[in-house]
């Protein structure tokens, strides 16, 4: 079973192979303006280091947010494009649940992406990452409201001043894509990002 | 000769758009998804919702043209690509799609420039005959530009401020036509007379065009009509403005002919599909003997083929980009 995972929601690249339970090739690098310019480069040296071509690829794992939309569109176009010239499915996840997956905290996860302004993309995980609070585009502090009373940590790579324990988030990419190993994949077509919030035009507009 | 066949993709305002052309004259399909209807809601296109519109049709757009065209993607002999002028998250992802493509299949990647692609819809007409003169008008660009080969392009001037087209939909509303308005305020501007006094703008040596002050002088008309209590006459507006605007684009294009001794010119971008202009170009051309070319509508608007024939010639010459090709919201025309 050869994999690739693409997480393009934030700043940074986080992108790996998996090849038969083996973390084989990763990168975990920020790039801010330049993902545009850099993401498609650095995955073909994913495949270099990895020693196959895209074509004996089995499955495509792909962040489809919540984060940066021009992120996220980058790197949900590579893998659409990939997957449809080779005919094979994608597992969209959230990124959120990613974080949740990749900490091996005992408590309750909090995963939070800062969507400024007060606001954050956020949701509330148990230990064994079943959501309690679904993926959500939320002010902090109602947010931290809902954690309340709960033995809980914080995980986020973003500079939020709250009164918990934070973890930096730091993607176990054998963890993300062996917890999604038997789920069932979608037509490359279909696979769109999931924003959580609608763009300023159309509140506006009231549509 | 070995028949070459240019993938295009242009994404780089509202519409996603794949394209199969040969030998860089033949059409051999074309698949666009347009976004107007969901833009119509707010006036104007919205560059987030553009984008996001990109990302659910691009694989959609692709697979449709080769079905189209009854090929595999692996008879391709290369991808083109539009890298700029436009909006910066819409074209990334029509960018993304080609570079990715481009690597699965082994296929070089050409980069093309939006206005390039403009120029070039022409040769899906005719060959492209040297020297000539380019006539670019398009809700982005008002350009008179000098080619005297394949991809040598001379800017000899340009808009100061607004382009032709942005100012056709400023017009429009103005007027109350909704958007898009520049081919409405074309319609309505049929059934009146040019009653109006209007400037013409710009009206000097130089091969520039302004059309800010025309907007205003519309804007100024409309709001003193309305004081005075009197109705404006909509159809003499539109008639007016045209008349001017048309005159403009038209006199600075034959000085920029005459100048420099060419006889031949070409129209390029989504406002050559205006009629009075296209009626007004051929007119002077008669006049002057000069040989016209202006695509057909269809080839005017924002579409892949045209980036295909461009890629066709770009490729002749050898032009490709690597992987790390990003796309650019604005760029010179080169």
């Amino acid at each position: 079973m050869k994999t690739l995972y693409i997480d393009t929601s934030s700043d940074y690249l986080y992108s790996g192979i998996v090849i038969d339970d083996i973390l084989v090739s990763e990168i975990k690098n920020k790039y801010e303006k330049d993902l545009s310019k850099e993401a498609l480069p650095k995955i073909i040296e994913l495949f270099e280091q990895a020693k196959i071509t895209p074509k004996e690829l089995d499955k495509i794992i792909v962040v489809n947010g919540p984060g940066s939309f021009t992120g996220i569109r980058i790197g949900i176009t590579i893998a659409k494009t990939i997957a449809w010239a080779l005919n094979i499915d994608i597992t969209p996840i959230s990124g959120l649940t990613a974080m949740a997956i990749s900490s091996s905290t005992s408590t309750y996860k909090m995963p939070l992406i800062d969507a400024r302004r007060g606001y954050v993309y956020g949701a509330i995980y148990d230990k064994d990452n079943n959501a309690i609070l679904k993926d959500t585009h939320i002010e902090l502090k109602i947010l931290l409201e809902k954690a309340k009373a709960r033995d809980i940590k914080a995980i986020t790579n973003n500079n939020l001043t709250i009164n918990l324990e934070i973890e930096k988030y730091d993607p176990d990419i054998l963890k993300i894509v062996k917890y999604f190993e038997t789920s069932k994949g979608i037509n490359p077509h279909l696979v769109n990002p999931i924003y959580l919030k609608k763009t300023e035009a159309e509140e506006k507009a009231g549509l | 000769m070995q028949d070459i066949y240019i993938l295009g993709i242009e994404s780089s305002c509202d519409e996603t758009s794949c394209s199969i052309v040969k030998n860089g004259t033949t059409e051999i399909a074309t698949s666009t998804a347009t976004q107007i209807a969901i833009h119509e809601n707010f006036g104007g296109v919205v560059p987030e919702i553009a984008s996001r519109e990109h990302v659910k049709n691009i694989t959609l757009v692709i697979e449709d043209c080769l079905k189209k065209a009854d090929m595999d993607i692996k008879d391709i002999t290369a991808i083109a690509v539009t890298y700029g002028p436009g909006l910066i998250g819409s074209l990334l992802v029509g960018l993304e799609a080609a570079k990715t493509l481009s690597y699965i299949y082994n296929k070089p990647l050409i980069p093309v420039h939006h206005i390039a692609g403009h120029i070039y819809a022409n040769s899906l007409v005719e060959e492209l005959k040297f020297p000539l003169i380019a006539l670019v008008v398009s809700g982005g660009h008002t350009d008179l530009i000098k080619m005297t080969d394949h991809f040598s392009f001379e800017k000899l001037g340009g808009t100061l401020d607004d382009a032709i087209g942005e100012c056709y939909d400023k017009v429009a509303r103005v007027i109350g036509l909704p958007y898009p308005g520049g081919p409405k305020l074309d319609e309505l501007s049929k059934q009146g007379n040019p009653t109006y006094k209007l400037p013409i703008p710009l009206n000097d040596d130089s091969y520039n065009f302004s059309f800010s002050g025309l907007k205003s002088a519309v804007i100024n008309l409309n709001h003193n009509e309305e004081q005075k209590g009197k109705t404006i006459n909509k159809a003499d507006l539109a008639a007016s403005f045209q008349t001017v605007a048309v005159k403009s684009l038209v006199s600075k294009t034959k000085k920029a002919l005459l100048d420099n001794n060419i006889n031949n010119l070409i129209v390029a971008g989504g406002v050559a599909a205006n009629s009075i202009l296209r009626e007004a170009l051929s007119n002077m051309c008669k006049e002057n003997n000069i040989h016209l070319s202006i695509p057909p509508m269809c080839f005017c608007t924002d579409n892949a083929a045209m980036i295909a024939a461009a890629g066709f010639y770009a490729y002749k010459l050898g032009r490709k980009a690597d992987y790390y090709l990003n796309s650019q919201s604005t760029t010179p025309l080169q």
